[in-house]
């Protein structure tokens, strides 16, 4: 294998829950904002008790494919925003 | 030829436009207040001269994106772009047939980017601007986003002085405490900043010192 990877520190890993939850908020749609941020949130709490480097490596590195996936959709989808915006969000 | 048939365009749009505005002229007392002090006519019959001016330019341009970018508060520069949805506009609400209206004036006067700040109080109602700077009453909200984020009672001590992970949050939670109060302020916070907060006031100083900038 290549040689050991140093794992993320503290400070990475919570520089890419920041930047994911940032990201959920440039959707244009009500649903895909909610999913995101719940799903970082739960994925980070669920991996909070991880211990293994490799496996923190691992799923770092998955989060920052992540990350780069919603910021590509976030434009993608601000491109054909609806002009009727979600009950949800008029209720506000 | 072309121009013929832009006026009858024009003509057509205009008159769902005052379809639009007649059907909601109820509205236009209390909450459009800024209308007047631009001074448009365009309620009365003699808004036909500026139709047809403010069409020229901008027919073939039609940017869906405009809309929504107009109440987002982004540039005023795509004002331009909105003209083509005059004939959408009696089945809309009467925030966009105001904006539309308000729009022949800028065009006409040649005015672009931020001529509006009165408008654009009225196109942001979702957005929660603190406008007095006491320090109670953000500690106060900040207390409150603390509360729900970390799930306590409503009878727990969570005062300008309780730190974060006394009341057992952790950083994930910290972090998500802070983005709860940068959408309630409307505020950014930058990542130096949000990793030195550690108690309630701490943040309430910045959010202030924040909302002071902008």
């Amino acid at each position: 294998m290549a040689t050991a990877v140093p794992p993320p520190s503290r400070a990475e890993i919570i520089s890419l829950f920041r930047s994911l939850l940032r990201s959920a908020r440039e959707f244009p749609d009500y649903n895909i904002r909610e999913y995101t941020k719940r799903r970082t949130i739960d994925s980070f709490r669920d991996n909070k008790s991880l211990s293994d480097p490799s496996s923190i490596a691992a799923a770092f590195t998955d989060g920052k494919s992540q990350l780069q996936v919603a910021k590509r959709q976030a434009v993608v989808y601000s491109l054909y925003a609806p002009k009727v915006k979600s009950i949800m969000d008029i209720k506000h | 030829m072309r121009l013929l048939l832009m006026v009858a365009g024009e003509l057509i749009n205009w008159h769902f436009q005052t379809q639009a505005l007649t059907k909601h002229s109820q509205f236009f007392d209390t909450n459009y207040k800024p209308f007047s002090l631009y001074n448009i006519p365009s309620h009365s019959s003699c808004s036909l001269p500026l139709v047809v001016f403010y069409s020229f330019p901008v027919f073939n341009s039609s940017s869906q994106i405009s809309f929504p970018l107009l109440f987002s508060q982004s540039s005023m520069a795509s004002i331009a772009g909105s003209s083509t949805f005059m004939a959408s506009l009696s089945c809309h609400k009467p925030n966009q047939a105001l904006t539309r209206a308000s729009n022949f004036n800028a065009v006409s006067l040649a005015i672009n980017g931020k001529s509006f700040p009165s408008l654009k109080l009225h196109s942001a109602p979702s957005r929660l601007r603190v406008s007095c700077a006491a320090k109670p009453e953000t500690v106060d909200k900040v207390c409150s986003i603390v509360r729900k984020q970390l799930a306590l009672p409503e009878d727990s001590a969570v005062t300008g002085e309780s730190k974060f992970s006394s009341l057992g949050a952790d950083s994930l939670d910290t972090v998500e405490i802070v983005m709860g109060l940068e959408e309630e302020f409307g505020i950014s916070v930058e990542e130096e900043s949000a990793q030195t907060i550690a108690t309630v006031q701490d943040a309430a100083d910045l959010i202030e010192k924040l909302i002071e900038k902008k």
